[in-house]
């Protein structure tokens, strides 16, 4: 172990000597990576080269088989199933490349479950969902279920979804992926605003280098190891 | 209790949300647990009232009576009553003897209209019991002094249900047939509806006159005892020390037994019956559940990436287990509130047929009105939920199995099931089943048994070959691959070959129908077949004759001796086969003494011998009898011995000389020599006769001629009677046709749902194969070959436990269960039939689940 408590505990995620195969293939190969609160970071590198593999670990879908991850202080190798599953209601955002909106809800109630999941009251959670949707400048399709939406305003309702309970850190794979130029500009633009404004740790990836823009800092992974 | 917040919250938000888009397939399920629900209550309901009639006319009429005084044989003489000497005289108790009959009234062409029973009572004596209670019969305000009964000779009181019906009003004349003789009564007082417990079909009369009626002068069927304090009814101690008191003094070959024993025994006549029933609507039941269970996994499949993201947003995998098995609890609750509804109707219109039924086979009945009781309904209510609940469970689980939505989107995801793959447990299932077999029966009361190893290892073998018809379907698609050239069928050949959970999920839910209709068409051929070989055999007399409207193989009423002499004087009778019948006792239950001539019947009456005449030894000291086949069985007398029979003059002891079959009783039949007989059970009354006429005579002639002089005798030629029996078997396999027809349908609405499920799943693939230039048409070929397929693989697994089912019914179950061997008989034509039918519907249900998913994502 490298780093300690203390040192942790100024990050908002650090993940150190992280290794990971799948059967014969090494994907990861002793990852160490620390980022800071509100630090945003793009994480690119060629097909296969382990980036979504490396998120999945860090959201506790997939287990490291040596190293630590450790996130807001909480070393996620020592959770169990309810412990991830908390941490990812409460600590974790996530933006996917194919949005995955529940269909049957509308682009308010969208939003509006990641808050219900950790009880916020009622109130207050419609204040805050109102106000996200204003944020993402959908408050005139609130109504509005995901098959009614166009491919951008669902990435920004997901975007919604994933900043609406406060989380640590959010995790987006490939966010602009599925999306045109402009609807990609605007996604991005609204990643960044969001995350700036409420000082959240972002780890995107993208294959994209002018995304990375909105990022602090660029990292790469290649051959297991990133540089 | 978070918990189950969070549940509500989803189902609430996206459950039914999914209902309200949904709603004719939701409507769909909801018709499925109603609709098995209702089978199984309404078969349970009008099983219930065609034979709720037995127990209820003792109700209405020793309802006040708490002990009964029998013969073996169910017959007493009036003697009787001075021989009990210090019983009847004693002031705790009153003694009525009874006279009970079955007669048929006649319309005013003469023909026959309904069957009733006629109860004659001391009526005189009955008015003059001390306050016998709240629910005695009102016969007349203002006849409640004795006189009043004097000149009741040929006077009758019938319900006001059957005078409305027969169009009978008081003091009018009403004509009936009792022991093939016509008579007229007059209606003196038709009883009020008051007592709703009052059977349709009785008609009372005073005994003298009730015993004129039945020609059975001096005879009784039984001495009811009424006790004076009624408020020590219910007094255990109590009733006990007069019931001994009671037999101390009883003559030999009487009884004394508390009242309800009767219905009992009566009730338990009709298990055997009712069993089958049961076993039928449980399967309706089982039936629904796989539907159930298709239809909310194809759910969780349609579902999977909501599932998905809401496992990445966190929600736990207990919560997301708990909402679907709320949804199948909510669904299974108002599907089971419907199914209620379903199945009184479903039992109003079907008591009439089973009614029939049991008419024709056990006892005469009529229907009593179809009750809905509470148990019904919770009965109902429990079964349907529980049996939802249990269908909900394994796409529940599929459904907490679902990896998160980054997982997902790599490609497609077939979860769950793995026991599925799991050679080992269907093979354990198939031996525990064979080992099952060697289980005893289980005795039921009146003398009857239930294979209870039979049934178990039937469901053993079911569910044994339903796990591996998965291997066998894989195996199947690897031998079909090797031929197959064109890309349509290796892609439907290399999907099954691959054998997904789901695959084998559809082709077990069919096994499971496969083998039971397979096996329940063998039972009812073999049936059919062994029955016309008996009546070939049966029907050998040119004509047969016995008392008119009486249908029922068990009524036993029987013929005026003097009509029966006079008839046998026609001289175009070559030779006249009179049969007498009789209840006897056996050491357990109860069973049937005939009277035959033995002579012809050992020489040139035909029977289906199973031992002929002769073959086996007599026991020295007892009787020489032939006997069926069930009496062999059950007395575990195939190889010989002798057997005490209690009658009315005591034990007697058979012996049998040779072995028949017999599909008529399932309670066996002992034949001894008439004069034997007649000693036996001091009775002259013969229950039928079969005419072999003169060479040369005009039957139908004869036949007319009898008919004409004798009006109140059935008098029908060979054929007749055969279609008349025939009809009877065919009624008992109606309801199991109806049922088959059921899960046919169903499995085939199983079929549908697993294939909408599995490419449902394999969205992917198709999109894939879309983009590559795979036409419409080739999905839709390639699908349907998969459903063919699958329904290949099920008719193989399903008509090979189907034999083995058949098997089982005809050698372990019938035996055991009724004493009968039948003939197996594997209607070949029915089973190509059948799988021919099996792999156009999988094809069919490929095309359609196909069409409806490329429409869907068009
Ligand atoms: N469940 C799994 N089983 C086996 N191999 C896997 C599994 N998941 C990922 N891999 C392998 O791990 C490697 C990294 O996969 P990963 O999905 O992390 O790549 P990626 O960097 O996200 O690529 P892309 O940019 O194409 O999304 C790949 O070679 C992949 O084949
Ligand atoms: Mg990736």
């Amino acid at each position: 172990m490298t780093t300690t408590q203390s040192e942790n505990a100024q990050y908002a995620l650090s993940i150190s000597s992280a290794r990971k195969s799948f059967g014969t293939v090494q994907v990861l190969k002793g990852v160490d990576l620390g980022i800071e609160p509100g630090e945003r970071i793009a994480l690119m590198g060629p097909s296969g080269s382990g980036k979504s593999t490396l998120l999945n670990c860090i959201s506790g879908i997939e287990k490291l088989d040596s190293g630590t991850i450790t996130l807001h202080g909480q070393v996620i190798s020592d959770l169990d199933g309810g412990g991830l599953e908390k941490l990812r209601r409460e600590s974790i955002g996530y933006v996917f490349q194919s949005f995955h909106l529940l269909p049957t809800l509308t682009a308010f109630e969208n939003i509006e479950l990641p808050a219900q999941l950790i009880n916020m009251p009622k109130d207050e959670r419609r204040e805050k969902v109102y106000h996200m949707l204003k944020s993402v400048g959908l408050s005139h399709r609130s109504d509005h279920k995901p098959d009614a939406l166009s491919g951008g305003e669902r990435q920004r309702v997901a975007i919604g979804r994933a900043l609406i309970h406060s989380p640590g850190l959010v995790l987006a794979d490939e966010p602009t992926g599925s999306l045109d130029t402009q609807s990609g500009e605007d996604v991005l633009a609204l990643l960044e605003k969001l995350s700036v404004d409420q000082g959240v740790a972002l780890l995107m990836v993208t294959h994209d280098r002018s995304s990375a823009r909105i990022c602090n800092r660029v990292i790469s992974i290649q051959d297991g190891l990133l540089i | 209790m978070l918990y189950l917040r969070l549940a509500a919250l989803i189902l609430v938000r996206t459950t039914v949300r999914h209902w309200r888009e949904k709603i004719g397939s939701y409507l769909l399920l909801l018709a499925i647990v109603a609709v098995g629900v209702g089978a199984f209550n309404g078969i349970r309901q009008a099983s219930r009232s065609a034979s709720a009639n037995f127990g209820l006319f003792n109700q209405a009429i020793s309802g006040q009576s708490d002990f009964l005084i029998e013969s073996p044989t169910k017959t007493l003489s009036a003697d009787v009553l001075y021989s009990l000497g210090p019983l009847s005289g004693d002031p705790d108790w009153h003694l009525v003897p009874v006279i009970e009959g079955s007669i048929t009234s006649l319309d005013g062409d003469g023909e026959p209209q309904q069957q009733l029973r006629l109860v004659g009572l001391d009526l005189m004596g009955l008015a003059n019991l001390p306050n016998l209670s709240e629910a005695k019969f009102d016969f007349g305000e203002d006849e409640l002094t004795w006189y009043d009964w004097l000149g009741s000779e040929n006077s009758v009181w019938i319900g006001r249900k059957t005078a409305e019906k027969l169009g009978f009003d008081e003091g009018e004349a009403i004509k009936f047939i009792a022991s093939g003789r016509m008579r007229e009564m007059v209606v003196r007082k038709i009883i009020g509806v008051e007592s709703s417990s009052f059977p349709d079909d009785l008609v009372i009369a005073d005994l003298p006159t009730a015993q004129l009626l039945l020609s059975r002068p001096n005879e009784l069927s039984r001495i009811e005892v009424i006790i004076d304090r009624p408020e020590l009814r219910e007094n255990v101690d109590y009733l006990e020390t007069i019931k001994s008191r009671i037999a101390r003094y009883l003559p030999e070959n009487l009884a004394v037994q508390p009242t309800q024993n009767r219905a009992a025994d009566r009730a338990a006549i009709t298990a055997a019956f009712r069993l089958n029933l049961t076993i039928l609507s449980l399967i309706a039941i089982l039936v629904g559940a796989y539907l159930i269970l298709q239809a909310l996994d194809a759910a969780v499949v349609r579902r999977r990436s909501e599932v998905a993201t809401l496992i990445s947003l966190g929600v736990s995998r207990g919560v997301l287990f708990l909402t679907f098995l709320l949804e199948s609890a909510v669904i299974g609750s108002i599907g089971s509130v419907i199914g209620i509804g379903v199945g009184w109707l479903f039992a109003y219109l079907s008591a009439q047929m089973l009614a029939d039924t049991v008419n024709a086979l056990y006892f005469a009945t009529t229907i009593e009105a179809i009750s809905l009781t509470w148990m019904d309904c919770v009965f109902g209510l429990c079964l349907g939920f529980s049996f939802t609940l249990l269908a909900g469970w394994l796409p529940a689980r599929d459904a907490m199995q679902t990896p998160p939505a980054q997982v997902l989107s790599r490609g497609d995801w077939s979860p769950g099931f793995s026991w599925l793959r799991n050679r080992w447990i269907g093979t354990v299932l198939l031996v525990l089943g064979s080992l099952l077999l060697l289980l005893p029966p289980f005795p039921l009361e009146a003398g009857g048994k239930m294979a209870v190893g039979g049934f178990l290892a039937a469901g053993c073998w079911i569910l044994g070959a339903a796990l591996l018809s998965g291997h066998l379907l894989v195996g199947l698609a690897g031998l079909l691959r090797s031929f197959s050239s064109s890309p349509t069928s290796r892609l439907a050949c290399s999907r099954l070959h691959d054998g997904s959970s789901r695959h084998r999920l559809a082709v077990a839910g069919l096994v499971v129908a496969v083998g039971m209709v397979t096996g329940m068409f063998q039972m009812v051929d073999s049936f059919r077949g062994t029955i016309e070989q008996w009546f070939n055999v049966r029907f050998q007399a040119e004509l047969y004759i016995s008392e008119r409207g009486v249908t029922g193989a068990g009524t036993i009423n029987g013929i005026d001796p003097s009509v029966m002499s006079e008839l046998v004087q026609d001289e175009t009778i070559a030779y006249a086969d009179i049969v007498y019948v009789s209840y006897a006792n056996p050491p357990e239950g109860i069973t049937v003494l005939s009277g035959v001539d033995m002579e012809a019947w050992s020489t040139t009456i035909r029977q289906l011998w199973l031992k002929p005449p002769g073959s086996l030894e007599p026991v020295e000291g007892s009787e020489p009898a032939l006997i069926s086949e069930t009496f062999a069985r059950r007395f575990g007398l195939l190889e010989g011995g002798s057997i005490e029979l209690e009658t009315t003059t005591g034990k007697k002891s058979v012996s049998p000389i040779g072995i028949y079959s017999d599909y008529g009783n399932e309670f066996g039949t002992a034949a001894v020599d008439i004069s034997t007989w007649k000693e036996w059970t001091q009775s002259e009354r013969p229950i039928n006769v079969s005419l072999y006429l003169n060479e040369g005579s005009d039957i139908n002639g004869v036949r007319d001629r009898l008919r004409l002089s004798y009006p109140g005798l059935d008098v029908r030629n060979a054929a007749e009677l055969r279609g008349v029996a025939l009809d009877i078997f065919e009624q008992t396999f109606k309801a199991t046709s109806a049922l088959n027809g059921i899960g046919l349908v169903v499995a085939f609405a199983g079929l549908l749902l697993g294939l909408l499920a599995i490419f449902d799943e394999s969205s992917r693939t198709w999109l894939t194969l879309r983009h590559l230039g795979f036409s419409k048409n080739q999905f839709l070929l390639s699908a349907g070959l998969e459903g063919a397929g699958i329904g290949l693989g099920a008719w193989i697994s399903g008509s090979l436990v189907g034999l083995a089912l058949g098997w089982l019914l005809i050698f372990v179950i019938n035996v055991q269960s009724f004493g009968w061997t039948l003939r197996w008989q594997v209607p070949m034509a029915d089973f190509l039939t059948f799988g021919s039918l099996l792999v156009i519907a999988g094809f069919l249900s490929g095309l359609l689940a196909a069409t409806y998913w490329s429409h869907k994502n068009k």
